[in-house]
Parts: C-alpha cells; structure tokens; sequence
C-alpha cells in the first residue's frame, strides 16, 4: 500500500517516499585530495544538507576537483499554496489548433516576432516561426491558420512595432535572453511603453520568450504571456488562438 | 520640515508609482503611502502595473521583496489567482474580464487587514478603467504600484500625479544616479506646448520608421515648419536623424509628442537636444509628486542616503526628495518596515 503524499510538506524522493535525499554535483578550484573532500562535506553542510556523503570526487584538471555527493534535505514546500499557477495547461496538437482557429478565429492570425535590442539569438525565434521548427515540431510558418514575418535579430523596438502594425499583427513574439543586467530588462519593457505610446496595447498580444523568462517575469514587465525553456511551436500557437477566441468572445471594457 | 509623502500626493485621485528600474524602491513608497493612509483612516483602492508584493524577486531570487499590507475595507485589483492565494477574506465587486499570465482581474473589497499579492491589468486603458471602478466602489484614493521601468501608468490618461523611485541601483558612482535621475526629471517636466501656428502633422509611425532621407524629403517640402507633431512614440533614433537633418539646413524644431511616456531616450537628455536646437515639448503634463529614493543596491552596493538626496536636491528643483525607510523622513514613526540587507 502506497503512502498518500503529504501535499502541504513535499520534499524530495530518492529512495522512498519523504527521505529528502537529493544528488548533487559542482566543482571546488582547488587540488584533488582529502583537503578538498573535506571542504565539500563541509560545504555542503553550510548549503543545509544533513549527513552529507561524497560519493565520487575525481580530479577535472590541475588545481580543479569535481564531486558527486548525496544530502538529506530537512526543508519542505507547500505544495497546495502553489498548485494554481497556471501551469497545467493542456496543450493542443497541431491539427486541433488549426480546427480550433477555424471554428473561433476563422482568419489567418498575424505573427510577428524578433529578438529585440543588441540580444543575437535568435534561435528562440526560429524555434517557433520558421517551418524548419525543431525537435520535430515545426513552428508557426507551416500553420494553415498563422501568417507570420519573422524579422531575425537586433531589430529595434520601433521597427518591430512598426512592422507589426503596418501588416496588423494580432501579436508580437519577441526573444530575449534575460539577465540581471538591466538592458536586457529594458530592452522588454519599452517595446510594451512603445506599443502603449502608439495606442495599440489593447489590439495586440504580446508574448516574450527566452531561458528565463516565467509567467511572472512577463507579468512584471507588461506581457501577456511568458514562455521558456521546454516550448515548442504548438504550447505558443495553443496560447495565441484560445487568447484571441477569448478576446473575440469578450470585448476588453471601453 | 519634511513633507510625508501622504501630504505631497492629497491632491491625486490616482497616484502613480514609478521606479527608474528595478529595486528602487517603489514597493516601500507605497508600503510608506498605505501606512500613512491608513492611520488616517483614508480608504484606498491599490493596483498595479506588474505584481507586487511577491516573496522573492522574478530575476534575482536572492532579493527578497517587500509585501504590500492593506486595512480592512481597502479595495484592490488584482488576479483571482492571487487574491484566492492570499487566503484573506473578501468580497468580489467585479470580475474585470481582462486577463494576465497570472489569472483574470478582479475588483475586491477586503474583510479584514491582510497580505495580498497585487497584479493588476497590464494595458494602460485597463488599469485606469480600474481605478475609476475602485473610486466608484467608494475608495479615496487609488495607488497604481509600477513594475521595473514601466512609465505608462504616470500618463495623464491614467494617472493624476507621479511618485517616482530611484536609487543606488542605477550605477556604482553617485553622479551617475543624480545624472540619470534629473534626466527622468527632465522628461516627465517637459514643457507644455505653447500654441504658436499650426504644426505639421507626421504620418503614423514615421517617427518609428523613418530614414534620413524621407525625412529630408519631408522637411524640404515643408520649408516654414518649425513644429513637428508626433501622435505615438518618439525613438530618439528620429531625434537624432532630425539633428542631423536640421543642422544641414539650419533650422531649429520643436517636436510635440501627446506626454512625456511617448518619448524614448536612450543616451541623451531632452535639454542636450534643446541646447542642439531641437526642442521636446508634450501636450500634456505630469504631476511630478514626489521623488524617493533608494540608496541600496541589493547584493551589490550602497550609497549614503544624506548625501544622495542632497545631491539630487542640487540638481533637482521644487520636488521634495525622500527616503522613507530613512530615519528623518517625517512619518518614520507611522512605518514598521526597516530597510532589507
């Protein structure tokens, strides 16, 4: 007989259910010897494991050892405060997609993405517009329900913007790779100061995407949905059409 | 004597909190506002532009964050994610139908003191229906909490008066921070324009799009313009290309945009532009409140609160600069927050 999982104190599972035991692995700048097995254990006591165990440490290069350890974690999570966070989307193929644009949207939707600002990746981007897609999911392109324009890398705000609004993009996908520097930051949040500038921030969605990029970040920096890493073309395309049959069935309040 | 900032923003139905960038404070000034109002026994109504009041920082997650504490009776638009997380009891007023990565909008009224988590709508329009519907529902004063650098909230269209936060975050060198800060300054205390002669109107997007010679084109066929009006967003990318091209010819302009969170300057100020003779002007102003500021950079540096505030006080005229945490702002005695490490 199975033990019920206690929701509101769930910790992790290695061998049985609640023994916390978790695996860990980094590398110390120091020798390979006792010395530094030691100062592993101890810091993975600071890191607060209990009855740390290396259990392989090797030398990667001069002056450089890597460890592979086990520590029991005391802490635990309330899972039942955080279970509502919108993750749990289910997700629409790709032939459901086109039948669900067809019934609620019935026209091509309009998409126009870039990776914005001095960012040059813009393998996100491709990831999820071009017909190529990967992982053997291809984007948006090979939709029969999406038109899309793929503008490529380092595009200015304004000119995406402008490109979205002359060809009436119903949403703006832009590729970013967010770090704690605050251009990338910045680089977010004036494009959406831009599309408010120009009075369009009711007509169009706006999606951001890149490694780290959550739901909450997105919120934060006025985007309507944020997706990370794990995406594929049809999660995007999923959003886009129950977004706008939502919007379509319920006019924003003048 | 130093004004609280409760006193400087009685005059605002809808007060925007805005912040230069992430981690100046915003969500302290507010925290300082709601104290303030509530001892008074004011009834607020609060929202925001982002989410606030989240434990930890969506970027950095060492940075721990302040939670916003709201009185009985205090009105709120947030998600319903959010407010059913909160586990405080409420009335729904309304369900808004507007919808964020975070759930659908609504519009509460509390039960009791509490913490909630606010996340309100993100489109401009919506956040101002918002606050129209919390003052309709008998709330006093509405408080729209910004997120990051976000400025559409302090838009006339929206807001009545602007709080602005900046801070240590900005830069390393203190000048840096007063540079940047009187540049924000600047910008939202652009002149209002006068209404000399009929301005030539851009075509939608032209400031977005244009290159140097349709504008060259543009200005030689209007030989006599000296007012360009800009109906959307203005890049400084198209004020640099009108530098360029008004200094071939001579001429000097105003370009007149609808307020200052159109404008979009990356490196230089608006009166770097006026001294090259291009002159910002908007066609509405902001109410410029109050400026608080921040003198910690979390897991990073910290300036001296006295020092930064006297400097900006400089630079900066007719605006009263405040660090609330700080032990000689006024209503020190009213707050119960200390500063986070």
């Amino acid at each position: 007989m199975l033990r019920a999982v206690d929701l509101k104190a769930v910790r992790p599972y290695a061998d049985h259910l609640d023994d916390g035991l978790v695996q860990l692995s980094f590398t110390l700048p120091v020798s390979y010897s006792l010395a530094a097995r030691k100062a592993a254990l101890e810091l993975a006591a600071k890191m607060g494991f209990e009855e740390p165990e290396v259990v392989h440490y090797e030398q990667l290069t001069d002056g450089y050892t890597y460890f592979v350890m086990y520590g029991r974690c005391a802490q635990t999570i309330d899972f039942t405060t955080l279970q509502e966070t919108g993750f749990d989307i289910e997700y629409l193929g790709e032939d459901e997609i086109e039948r669900f644009a067809a019934e609620h949207v019935g026209r091509p939707i309009v998409v126009v993405g870039a990776s914005t600002g001095s960012d040059t990746h813009s393998v996100g981007i491709d990831a999820m517009l071009n017909l190529k897609g990967y992982h053997g999911h291809h984007g948006l392109e090979g939709y029969r329900s999406f038109k899309t324009y793929n503008l490529g890398s380092q595009v200015p705000n304004g000119v995406l913007l402008a490109k979205a609004i002359e060809v009436g993009a119903d949403a703006i996908l832009v590729s970013q790779t967010v770090t704690q520097q605050n251009l990338h930051v910045h680089n977010l949040t004036e494009l959406v100061e831009m599309v408010e500038a120009e009075g369009k921030r009711r007509e169009m969605i706006l999606a951001c995407g890149g490694p780290r990029v959550t739901n909450e970040l997105a919120k934060e920096l006025g985007y309507d949905a944020g997706f990370s890493k794990g995406t594929y073309p049809n999660h995007l395309a999923t959003f886009l059409v129950r977004e706008l049959a939502a919007r379509s069935s319920a006019p924003a309040p003048a | 004597m130093t004004q609280s900032l409760g006193e400087l923003t009685t005059g605002a139905r809808r007060v925007a909190l805005v912040g230069l960038a992430k981690n100046t404070g915003k969500t302290v000034a507010l925290n300082a506002l709601l104290a303030e109002l509530r001892a008074q026994g004011r009834r607020v109504g609060v929202t925001s532009v982002g989410r606030d009041g989240e434990e930890r920082d969506a970027i950095d997650f060492r940075i721990a964050k302040p939670r916003i504490e709201l009185a009985g009776e205090s009105l709120v638009a947030t998600t319903d994610l959010l407010m059913r997380t909160s586990g405080l009891p409420h009335e729904t007023l309304e369900r808004t139908g507007m919808r964020t990565p975070l759930g659908e909008v609504l519009i509460a009224r509390l039960r009791g003191p509490g913490i909630v988590e606010v996340a309100g709508p993100s489109a401009a329009a919506d956040v101002r229906a918002v606050a129209d519907a919390m003052l309709a529902y008998g709330a006093e004063q509405i408080l729209i909490d910004g997120a990051i650098d976000r400025r559409a909230a302090s838009s006339p269209d929206v807001s009545d008066g602007l709080v602005m936060s900046t801070g240590a975050v900005l830069d390393r060198h203190i000048e840096e921070v007063v540079r940047r800060t009187a540049e924000a300054v600047e910008l939202v205390r652009l002149p209002v324009a006068d209404d000399e002669g009929e301005p030539l109107e851009l075509a939608p997007r032209f400031a977005l799009t244009a290159e140097g010679e349709q504008l060259a084109a543009l200005l030689d066929a209007h030989p006599d313009a000296r007012r360009l009006r800009v109906a959307g967003a203005l890049p400084d990318r198209f004020l640099e290309l009108l530098l360029n091209a008004a200094h071939r010819r001579r001429r000097e302009f105003a370009v007149v945009v609808a307020d200052p969170t159109k404008i979009f300057l990356s490196k230089r100020g608006p009166s770097w532009f006026r001294a090259q003779g291009i002159d910002i002007q908007t066609l509405r102003a902001i109410e410029l409140k109050a400026i608080t500021v921040n003198p910690v950079a979390p897991q990073s540096h910290q300036l001296d609160s006295a020092r930064l505030r006297a400097l900006l006080a400089e630079t900066i005229r007719d605006v009263p600069i405040l660090d609330v945490l700080h032990a000689d702002y006024a209503a020190s005695t009213a707050l119960s927050g200390s500063r986070a490490p």
